[in-house]
Order: C-alpha cells, then sequence, then structure tokens
C-alpha cells in the first residue's frame, strides 16, 4: 500500500529523533573519540595498537599454561566457548525431554527464572554458590571428593573466579535456548515423524533425519542471541568479583566502563567500546537480514 | 550516620541553624560535583570530601583561614587543604588504622604476650598457628579490598618509613624499586606463604569468625570498636617498629556557589572544632584531629588507640589519596596476591603500571 | 514396554531438571528468611530453624542503601519507560508495516541494527549529553534513555506483528474517509492487544533489570534503583549473606510476577519476534 502523504513522517519523527540523539548520534561520537588523543588532536588507529598490544585485552604471557587473567578479549572468547555450547546442548535436551511430560510447563517455568530476573542477581550467586562455607556447589565437590576445589570460595581465586561467573550465566540464560527449542519443536508436523515410523525408523534416526535438521533455524538464533550475550556481558561479571581478582574474571565491557569512569580515559575507553560493537557486528547483521527477510 | 547526627543537632541547638544531612559516595561525588561547579551550582553548603580532591579543585571552594587554625589541629592535617597558603577545608574527626586488634581474653587464656620485635611477632605467630581451633593466626578480610589495602600500607609504612610512603604516592618511588621489593619479599610475602593469613573472606563475616577464635588478630580501622559485643576486651598492637599510621581524617569543604556563606563557615568553625569533635568522639570510633580533645573524652577503647598516636605522624591512606585506576588495581592486585603470593613480583609490576 | 520405559525416564529426568534447577533460588530463599548465624556454615543445616523477617526488614531498611526507595525508584523509572516507547515504537512500527517511502529499507535496517549495539558504546557521549542536558541523575534522563534504547527492539516485534493483521479493515476504513492517525488508534491499536500486552510486560521487566544504565546515569542515594542498591549491599556495604539474599528476593519478585501473570504475553515476546510465528 503506497501513501504519498506526510503521515509517515510524523509518526516515525518521535521514535527516529529519540534514537538518533540518544542511539545514533553517541555511536558516532565514540567512534571518533577512539580516534584522538586526550588531547583532541587526530591520532587515527594508533590508541587501537596501543590497546589491542595491553595485557589487559590479550596476556599471551599467561594465556594458556598459567591460570588467569588472560586478557578480557580471551575471556569472552572463554565465554563462548564454555557458555555457548552448554546453554544449547541443555536447553535443546531440556526442551526435547519436557515436550511429551505432564507438568512440563512448571519445570519449564523453573529453568526460566533466570532470564525472568535482573542479571545482577547472576552475580550474587556466582559468589554465593560457590562460597567455601555456605555453596551448594561447594558441598557437591566435597560430596564427591574435590576438596581442593570445594575449600576455596571461587569467586576469591583466579583460577576459579572466570568459571564461576560462566557457570552462573548458564543459570541465567539456558532459559531462553529451551525455549526457542520448545517453540521450534512443537512445529514441527506430527506427520512428519509418523511418515518415518511407518517407514519403520528408530527414535534415534527420527531424531537425526528430521528433528536436527529441522532446528537449525531454532539453533541460528539461540547462537546468534548467545554470542551477543557473551559478548555484551556485563551485569554479572561486575555484581560477582568487578573483574578480578588481578583482573582474572575481566570482560570487554567492565574494561571500557573501568577506562571511561574511573581512569578517565576516554578515548582508550572509546576504542575498547568499538572493538566490542565490531564483534557485536556479524551476528547484529545476521539478525538484521533476518529481520527485513520477512516482507 | 546516626553517630553523626547528634553533632549537628548539637550545632542547631547552640546557633539555631538548622542542618540537612545527606549521604552520597565520595566516588559519585567525585563524578558529578565537577559537573555542576561548572554550571555554578552545588548540591549541599558543606560538603565531605577526600583532602585531595579538595586541594585540586579550590577554585570552586570557599576560602576558610578565617575560621581555621592550623595550630589547632594534629601537625601535617591541616597541610593537606592548604594551597598557595590558604586553607580550604576543615579536618574533622578520622579514623585511623593502628594494627592488629585481639581479643584481651585470648590472649591471657593462651599466654600471648603482644611482641615487640619483628622476631617475636614471627614466634607470636608461629605459636597461635598450632592452637586448636585456629584456622590462621591472621584474619584477611575481603570485600571491595581495601581490607588487605590496610594491612599492606602498615606493612610498608613500618619497614619503608613516611617518605617511602609519600613516594609511593607522588610517583617519585617506584613500586618495583629495591626498597619496595624488599619490603614484600622479606616481610609480608614470607608470612603470606607461611600461611598465616588466612584466605581472604568478607571482612564483616570473618569478624565474627576471629571474635570467635578461628583467628586471633585482624588488622583494621578504629572502628572495629563499634562492630564488636565486649569492647573493653579489646586490644591491638602495632607491627613492632612502627612510627607512622595512617590517620584518614574526613575533611569538609564549603563550595563557593552556596547561598549560606555565614552559616556554612558556623557549621564548619563547630564541626572541626573541639565541642563538635568532642561529641564525635564520644560515641567511639572515631579519632579527633583537634588538638583540643582531651584523652578522657574518649571510650576506654579508643584511648589506647589515641595513645597510640601521640607523637607519630599521620599519613593519609595511600590508595584513597591516588585514587582512580590505581586503586582499583591496586585492590585487585592485592587480592590476587593474597592467594598467590609467590607471583608478588608480578603483583608489584602490575601495580607499578598504573602508579602516578 | 519401550514406551513406558522412556516415559518414566522422561518424568524422573524433568523432575531432576526441575529439582536441580530450582536450587540456587531456594539456596537464597534459605538464607533470606533465616538468621546469619543458621547459616553461616549451609543453609542444608537445619538443626535451628528460625524462620524470620528481620532480613527483609533489614534490607528495606539499610542504613546507607535502603532497598525501600530503591524499590520504589525503579518501579516508577520502568512504568514511565513502559508506556513511552510502546506508544512511540507502534508508531513507527505500523510506518514500516504498511507504508512504502524513500530510504525505508535503510531506515529499517539501521534501527535493527541498534538492538545488537553494546551499550558500551553509547556510554560516554550519552553521560555528556545527560550533563548538558541538565538531566544527569534525574528519573527523567533515564526514562529517556530507556526509552530510546527500547525502540528497536520494539519496532521489529510491532512491525512483525503488525504484517499479520488483516489489511482489509483498514482499507475500509480508509474509504469510510478515516486518517491514518484515527485508524492506528482505532483500529490497528486495539487489534493489537497481545502483541502490546507482551512488548510492555518485556519493556517493564527489561528496565526493572537493568543496570548498567542506571549505574551511568544515577548517582545519588535516594535515587537509586533496586539492582544499584543491590550491587552496592554487595560490594561496597559488604552487607552479609543475610539481608543480601532477603535482598536479592525483593529485588526479583517483581519481574517473577510479571511473568507469572503474563506469562503467555512474555515468552511470546522472547521468541515471537525472532522466530517465524
Amino acid at each position: 500500500m503506497s501513501q504519498k502523504n506526510t503521515t509517515p513522517l510524523f509518526f516515525l519523527a518521535p521514535a527516529v529523533i529519540l534514537i538518533t540523539i540518544f542511539v545514533i548520534y553517541p555511536i558516532i561520537k565514540t567512534l571518533w573519540l577512539s580516534f584522538l588523543s586526550p588531547n583532541g588532536e587526530f591520532v587515527g588507529l594508533h590508541s587501537y595498537f596501543k590497546v589491542l598490544r595491553s595485557k589487559e585485552i590479550i596476556n599471551l604471557d599467561r594465556f594458556p599454561y598459567k591460570s588467569p587473567p588472560w586478557g578480557a578479549l580471551i575471556h569472552n572468547a572463554m565465554w563462548i566457548a564454555i557458555h555457548l555450547p552448554l546453554t544449547l546442548f541443555l536447553g535443546l535436551f531440556f526442551a526435547i525431554v519436557l515436550k511429551e511430560v505432564r507438568g512440563a510447563s512448571i519445570i519449564k517455568s523453573i529453568v526460566f527464572l533466570g532470564m525472568v530476573m535482573p542479571m545482577v542477581i547472576g552475580g550474587l550467586l556466582a559468589e554465593f554458590l560457590f562460597d567455601k562455607d555456605v555453596g551448594i556447589v561447594n558441598v557437591v565437590l566435597r560430596f564427591i571428593g574435590l576438596h581442593p576445589l570445594a575449600n576455596i570460595s571461587w569467586t576469591y581465586h583466579p583460577e576459579t573466579a572466570l568459571l564461576a561467573t560462566i557457570l552462573s550465566g548458564v543459570w541465567m540464560w539456558t532459559g531462553f535456548s529451551m525455549i526457542v527449542y520448545s517453540a521450534a519443536l512443537a512445529a514441527i508436523p506430527r506427520e512428519y515423524y509418523e511418515a518415518a515410523e511407518i517407514d519403520g525408523a528408530t527414535s534415534f534416526r527420527k531424531f537425526i533425519h528430521i528433528t536436527l535438521p529441522l532446528l537449525k533455524p531454532a539453533t541460528l538464533v539461540v547462537v546468534v542471541m548467545t554470542v551477543l550475550y557473551e559478548l555484551k556481558i556485563f551485569d554479572i561479571v561486575y555484581a560477582a568479583t568487578g573483574g578480578g581478582p588481578g583482573g582474572a574474571s575481566m570482560v570487554l565491557a567492565i574494561l571500557m566502563y573501568i577506562k571511561a569512569f574511573v581512569a578517565f580515559n576516554f578515548n582508550e575507553a572509546a576504542v575498547l567500546a568499538t572493538l566490542l560493537t565490531l564483534l557485536t557486528l556479524p551476528p547484529a547483521i545476521w539478525i538484521a537480514k533476518t529481520a527485513v527477510g520477512r516482507k | 550516620m546516626e553517630s553523626f547526627t547528634p553533632v549537628l543537632e548539637a550545632f542547631t541547638e547552640k546557633t539555631g541553624i538548622e542542618v540537612e544531612y545527606r549521604i552520597y559516595r565520595a566516588e559519585d561525588l567525585a563524578t558529578i560535583l565537577p559537573a555542576q561547579f561548572e554550571s555554578g551550582m552545588a548540591p549541599a553548603d558543606v560538603i565531605f570530601m577526600w583532602a585531595w580532591w579538595i586541594a585540586n579543585n579550590t577554585d570552586h571552594i570557599l576560602d576558610v583561614s578565617d575560621v581555621i587554625n592550623p595550630d589547632d589541629f594534629m601537625p601535617g592535617t591541616v597541610d593537606q587543604v592548604t594551597v598557595d597558603g590558604k586553607i580550604y577545608g576543615a579536618p574533622y574527626t578520622g579514623k585511623v588504622k593502628p594494627g592488629f586488634w585481639y581479643r584481651i581474653s585470648f590472649f591471657e587464656e593462651h599466654n600471648l604476650e603482644v611482641p615487640t620485635t619483628w622476631a617475636e611477632f614471627e614466634t607470636l605467630l608461629e605459636t597461635i598457628s598450632e592452637i586448636p581451633g585456629i584456622e590462621a593466626p591472621i584474619a584477611s578480610g575481603d570485600g571491595v579490598g581495601w581490607p588487605l589495602s590496610d594491612v599492606t600500607e602498615h606493612f610498608i609504612l613500618t619497614f619503608g618509613g613516611t617518605e617511602l610512603f609519600q613516594g609511593l604516592i607522588d610517583g617519585s618511588v617506584s613500586w618495583t624499586s629495591d626498597e619496595v621489593k624488599a619490603i614484600f619479599r622479606d616481610k609480608l610475602v614470607p608470612l603470606l606463604k607461611a600461611g598465616y593469613f588466612s584466605e581472604p573472606k568478607d571482612w564483616t563475616l570473618i569478624l565474627e569468625d576471629w571474635w570467635e577464635g578461628t583467628h586471633a588478630l585482624y588488622f583494621m580501622g578504629s572502628w572495629i570498636t563499634g562492630m564488636v559485643d565486649n569492647a573493653s576486651d579489646l586490644g591491638v598492637f602495632s607491627l613492632p617498629g612502627a612510627e607512622a599510621f595512617v590517620f584518614g581524617p574526613d575533611f569538609m569543604f564549603i563550595p563557593k556557589y552556596t547561598e549560606y556563606p555565614a552559616e556554612a563557615k558556623e557549621l564548619v568553625k563547630f564541626l572541626s572544632g573541639a565541642e563538635g569533635q568532642t561529641i564525635q568522639v564520644k560515641q567511639g570510633g572515631h579519632i579527633a584531629t583537634n588538638l583540643g580533645v582531651k584523652l578522657d573524652d574518649y571510650p576506654e577503647v579508643d584511648k589506647r588507640v589515641a595513645q597510640l598516636l601521640e607523637g607519630a605522624t599521620a599519613v593519609t591512606d595511600l590508595d584513597d589519596t591516588v585514587g582512580g585506576e590505581f586503586q582499583t588495581t591496586f585492590w585487585d592486585q592485592l587480592k590476587y596476591l593474597w592467594v598467590h603470593p609467590d607471583e608478588w613480583e608480578d603483583v608489584l609490576a602490575n601495580i607499578e603500571a598504573k602508579a602516578p | 514396554m519401550k514406551g513406558k520405559v522412556s516415559t518414566v525416564v522422561a518424568h524422573v529426568v524433568a523432575l531432576l531438571i526441575g529439582v536441580v534447577w530450582i536450587l540456587p533460588v531456594v539456596s537464597i530463599f534459605m538464607v533470606a528468611i533465616r538468621p546469619i548465624r543458621e547459616v553461616l556454615h549451609g543453609w542444608w543445616n537445619f538443626k535451628e530453624f528460625h524462620p524470620t523477617l528481620e532480613n527483609f526488614v533489614e534490607a528495606l531498611n539499610h542504613p546507607t542503601t535502603p532497598l525501600g526507595r530503591g524499590l520504589l525508584n525503579s518501579f516508577i523509572i520502568a512504568s514511565l519507560a513502559m508506556i513511552t516507547p510502546v506508544f512511540i515504537a507502534a508508531l513507527a512500527a505500523y510506518t514500516f508495516a504498511r507504508f512504502s517511502f524513500p530510504v525505508k529499507t535503510y531506515l529499517f535496517l539501521t534501527i535493527i541494527i541498534m538492538m545488537a549495539m553494546p551499550q558500551q558504546m553509547v556510554a560516554i557521549p550519552l553521560f555528556r549529553i545527560m550533563i548538558n542536558l541538565g538531566l544527569i541523575n534525574t528519573y527523567l534522563g533515564l526514562i529517556l534513555v530507556h526509552t530510546a534504547w527500547g525502540l528497536p527492539w520494539i519496532i521489529l516485534f510491532l512491525r512483525n506483528f503488525f504484517l499479520t493483521l488483516p489489511i482489509e479493515v483498514e482499507e475500509a476504513a480508509r474509504v469510510d474517509g478515516a486518517s491514518d492517525f484515527q485508524i492506528f488508534l482505532r483500529i490497528v491499536l486495539p487489534m493489537s492487544l497481545p502483541a502490546l500486552l507482551s512488548v510492555t510486560a518485556l519493556q517493564f521487566t527489561w528496565v526493572w533489570n537493568d543496570f548498567f544504565l542506571a549505574l551511568l546515569i544515577i548517582y545519588s542515594p535516594d535515587k537509586l534503583v533496586a539492582t544499584q542498591r543491590l550491587v552496592w549491599m554487595k560490594g561496597k556495604y559488604h552487607t552479609p549473606w543475610d539481608a543480601l539474599c532477603a535482598g536479592a528476593i525483593l529485588v526479583m519478585i517483581v519481574p517473577v510476577i510479571i511473568y507469572a501473570v503474563f506469562q503467555k504475553y512474555y515468552v511470546k515476546g522472547m521468541v515471537g519476534w525472532v522466530i517465524k510465528g
């Protein structure tokens, strides 16, 4: 339907104005800041080289043979390497198990609770659940005999702080993966399975040849959104460890914040923000493509 | 907070001037005050801030040389807020970080004595670690990080002296210099490696543990007197040889943009005066900067601390004074050091990287 | 029979999942309702069990960072920041769904990409803008930012929804002489109630749960939002576990209740705009 009147202008104006002032303009400004020195001179990519070579971003002296800190970039990579597979597979597994179970909605709600509450509570959980005196994880570890791990509070030790925050993130995020897969599974027509059964397929073959391929779109969605989450992670880590101890759980988003609002080094902070944004571009473009795809 | 209100009430009673009191975090004030000052505004008529911040922002602050006399206060205090001969801040009371606190009953029970030499200190630690029920002789508080930085600064002050300490603050001394390395290598790190310091644990929770006997010594500031059930059971000793202590008095200033300069000066005069400070110290946990406050006005335990201060030099807290990224890095690195004392050289290098 | 066994197994596994997954929340709850002395060595010790509300009282009235005030602040900000963006976004989304105009695709794409933007990319200039506008440390400032930030995803969601509405109803109204705005207000919006409920519930929750934007903009103690208070309780003011866990329960209960009441719309909101259908 085509209208050559001015309605679109008026309808769009409030949104466009707000987004331009509070989102688009700041993005451009930050980008510009990243090319300047503290005195305001244009220095191009100078700060980028400095930041990328800094041990706070990538610490190859310690990675991978010594314990963290490994540098914020590597920590975010660890988030992706550990958090993504875990939430993906747990979410899929839960969705499958709960598909045909009575009372599934209650259990799904329980798993989804993590997505509903503020992420800062994940920070509280990271310290609380892995505390040597009051943590339930430690009790379990003690029970299965892993005493060295059980008798430390994970968030106070560089070896375990990062992992504690990541695992807490798994608890918070798995609900998302689960409901996406649940919706996708529910959308698969029964006839497909019935037809396969008539042909004598086992559950296993049904899963491999029908379910999995049809879950590809859902998987893409989960991967894209989860990677974005892992790149931008802030609340959980800030509340749990502030990035410590000794920077052992630091992530890019928090490092940017510290550089900007604690060290007042706005140019390097802008560089970090831009780098972080560059990393989020591939998922962002995928989202945009699929979103516009449906006209 | 609650202990400050009686002082304000006394002021109102005396002068008839009403005072409204609000609490902000100093870090947040440091962020918003510059912007407000640029617009000629201020959120209050009298503001408490760090001394170094006051000294750096004198363009926006009222000169109070007419109400503050440096000789009324502990030597060195007013200097922290004096710029170009003019006084911009007024000292209030503060908290001292005197040393290791212990329960007198605990020491008596196990026949322990306060050490007077380093060797005696080491022996004391060794003896304490043998006592059943003790997990580690010294409790390590945790949180943002200041409990660890406080005890570290005590070591630096005692074995490095005030000049070295000041040098670390202004950047003329490096954290990787030989003198500093020696303090860590020979004094602090061996104690850490020997397990005399406990695992860091939330500083209020570990206070309970320490009181119950899981630990014997706890390095803490003088506010601890207000945190235990039985303050008269509290004893404190400093590292043998300590002649200087971190004394962090609170400072107040009057922004130029106040609408009530005369009243603000009245308040500042009262608060920093002997009368105001006495009311504060009587409630415990505070040490006065005003020399007019008498020893007997202190509650028993604080008196011992005040006595420790007599003749000693007061310095400002190291990480508070430098602030910014240094402070967060300092705290973060110390937390790391506590669980990985073997990597102390890397820790010092990392601290130096963010040092002035 | 194999079928029966696998069903039983499935039910057992499902139960296990539920139990294991709810343990963290149960842990927080247990510490919140018991005096700290009882749980210092783990809440699973039930030698002494004296449930109490004192921790909640302490959290609500904490001397330096009272949660009660924080909850109120969060509520005010979240309510205002939920209505505004939904309405503004609905207008914009309707345009994208029904009208064509130059640069439409580019504009739409730009807005969508904003969804993935890290908040860190706007933090510094946003801070400065707020100071220059005199909006730093104000409710209005935070509400404006949340509004702007929420627009991209709400626009996407509503645009997709509007596309599914039968266009004939609107065309009929146009034939009758209704203006675009009247069609939007009187016909489209009422038909979109489910979608509007979804985005409203989600936006409220999103604003309630936010920490970073509040961290950036709000400073005075009386204006801090609930999430900030919780983090300060833990980080700066070293509240031991009892009040902290009580505080956590208080802060999480609002979004959980919203989820419970609006569950259908909530889930559709999360999944709907991301997966077709």
